[in-house]
């Protein structure tokens, strides 16, 4: 078995001339990054109510997509988009664009189970009280719901953003220059991918750290003021790595409430 | 105000041991039932049955967990369809034969309920739970809906917890915000599922005497189920005793606790005695 090789010297010399390169392929990441996070968390929504839906041939769809965009690698559906869709349409998509209705495509289907599960983890009697005193369906959902559901899945959405900046670097092996494309050329260069990828990593790391401190501040504060209906989370180092890991958060015990709303009102 | 207390046959049906009303009993009620059924999955929950509630009366119904008690109230509600069975309220038909009429949709505004469970909406304060009701439903403006809610909370001892967050409540308190906001749409009729249950002795007092105040200051015809007989037997004016779905016994308190006709009332009586 090989040694680790301790006397590795580092050469510091290539991050100065790598970091414009590095910082080009940064800009690509973050505009993909942000275009997705920001068109998932619209088309979710959507997908989630069509999902929830009593009608089957709106549910059945939903679920459909939902379930084809969790259960098969995000590579292979950039892979597909990328070359199997234009092929499919007869038209010729940007790579850009091609990446993008990927990631986007992969992203709405987690966000939209997300909007789900906190639209469904408002207490049913919530959803009575409301209609007891005449709120209509729309008005529920946008006075009711969506508020409570949104505060409730605030560390989970911005877990999932999170991950989808890290995933981008997969676009990488359709040739895309992002962050980790960027990376990998210079190491070919320099012949030093030790420094170089420690780079990319680091830079990487930097963006998302701060955004899962905050992922877990957020997390504190919802459950400090009680609107989550959740115990206060357990102290020491246990409670210390429970909220530093984005997205946890204790389980949700309600009723689903969406079946209370989307039923006949009796005329 | 209260109107004169109904008198009701106390022997059960031979067929269907349900009491029945007798001819002496005024057809004036705000809310009557009549064959009122309702299954789940096959299940009858509540069968055929004859209920009413007056201006100014509370209603206290009785019976085991899962004798259709609450069903009912919930059927009245509107929150479940009946299967068969007509409901009048102040006096229109709002259900015959088990389907709504014109008519509910005027007047399903005149009830409100309260459940067991806290249903204050927890991302707004006070003063928003309780005007955004009117404001959206009824279109009514900021300005009146802050006086109104202002006198609804005095009317529940809630006046100083305007602007205070819901979730800095306690049980009680939720409770008797949860009866004003109801009381911020304006209902005759107030059903009331067992909204006591999670609340010490104390507290369940208080929050069942804004109801009894209501009933007496207001004319607010109440529905009430509860497991509080100290309460029933003080405050109900009828009390509706329940099982396997069948309404068994209608009767005043006084009969209800002292004199009860049917073996299971006895027994119920008994196993809860206070």
């Amino acid at each position: 078995m090989n040694s680790v090789n301790l006397a590795y010297e580092f050469d510091l010399s290539v991050i100065g001339p790598a970091l414009p390169t590095l910082l080009d392929g940064l800009w690509l990441t973050l505009k993909v990054a942000t275009i997705t996070i920001v068109a998932s968390a619209v088309l979710g929504f959507p997908l989630a109510v069509a999902r929830m839906s009593k009608i089957e041939v709106i549910r059945w769809p939903a679920q459909l997509y939902i379930e084809v965009f969790r259960c098969t690698p995000l590579l292979i559906q950039l892979l597909w988009v990328f070359y199997a869709l234009p092929a499919l349409l007869g038209v010729d998509l940007p790579g850009e664009l091609s990446i993008i209705i990927a990631l986007t495509a992969h992203l709405t289907a987690f966000m939209s189970e997300t909007y789900r599960a906190g639209m469904q983890s408002v207490p049913v009697e919530q959803i009575e009280a409301a209609r007891m005193l005449r709120l209509n369906r729309v008005q529920i959902l946008r006075h009711i719901i969506v508020p409570q559901a949104f505060r409730q899945q605030i560390p989970t959405i911005l877990s999932l953003n999170v991950s989808m900046f890290k995933d981008t670097s997969l676009i990488s092996a359709l040739g895309q220059a992002d962050l980790t494309f960027q990376g990998n050329i210079l190491a070919s260069q320099t012949y030093r991918p030790m420094e170089i990828f420690t780079l990319v990593a680091l830079i990487y790391f930097s963006i998302a750290f701060p955004a899962t401190l905050f992922t877990s501040y957020i997390e504190r504060r919802l459950i400090t003021s009680g609107s989550r209906g959740a115990p206060p989370p357990a102290s020491g180092l246990r409670g210390t790595l429970a909220r530093m890991r984005p997205g946890q958060r204790p389980v949700e015990l309600s009723r689903p409430a969406l079946k209370s709303l989307l039923k006949p009102e009796g005329v | 105000m209260t109107e004169a207390k109904p008198t009701l046959d106390k022997t059960p049906d031979a067929d269907t041991g349900t009491a029945t009303v007798t001819d002496a009993v005024p057809d004036d009620a705000f809310l009557r039932t009549r064959g009122v059924s309702k299954s789940f999955h096959g299940r009858h929950v509540l069968k055929e049955a004859d209920f009413r509630i007056g201006s100014g009366e509370i209603a206290v119904l009785i019976g085991k967990s899962g004798s259709g008690k609450s069903t009912l109230l919930r059927v009245i509600a509107g929150l479940e369809e009946p299967d068969a069975g007509d409901i009048d309220l102040a006096g229109q038909a709002v259900v015959r034969d088990g389907e709504y009429q014109e008519a509910w949709k005027e007047l399903q505004g005149q009830i409100g309920m309260i459940f067991q469970s806290y249903t204050l909406w927890p991302h707004m304060n006070v003063l928003d739970n309780l005007t955004i009701a009117p404001r959206l439903a009824l279109g009514e403006t900021e300005a009146q809906l802050l006086d109104r809610a202002e006198r609804a909370l005095t009317e529940v001892g809630m006046a100083h917890h305007l602007r205070s967050r819901c979730t800095q409540l306690s049980g009680g308190e939720r409770q008797r915000v949860a009866i004003a906001r109801a009381l911020m749409m304006r209902p005759r009729l107030l059903l009331c599922d067992e909204i006591t249950s999670a609340l010490d002795p104390p507290v369940a007092a208080e929050v069942l005497g804004v109801l009894t105040k209501l009933k007496e200051e207001e004319g607010i015809a109440c529905g009430i189920v509860t497991h509080d007989m100290a309460f029933a037997s003080k405050a109900a004016d009828r009390i509706c005793f329940f099982e396997d779905g069948l309404i068994k016994e209608d009767v005043p308190p006084e009969h209800a606790f002292n004199d009860p006709q049917t073996p299971g009332l006895q027994a119920f009586i008994d196993a809860v005695r206070f």
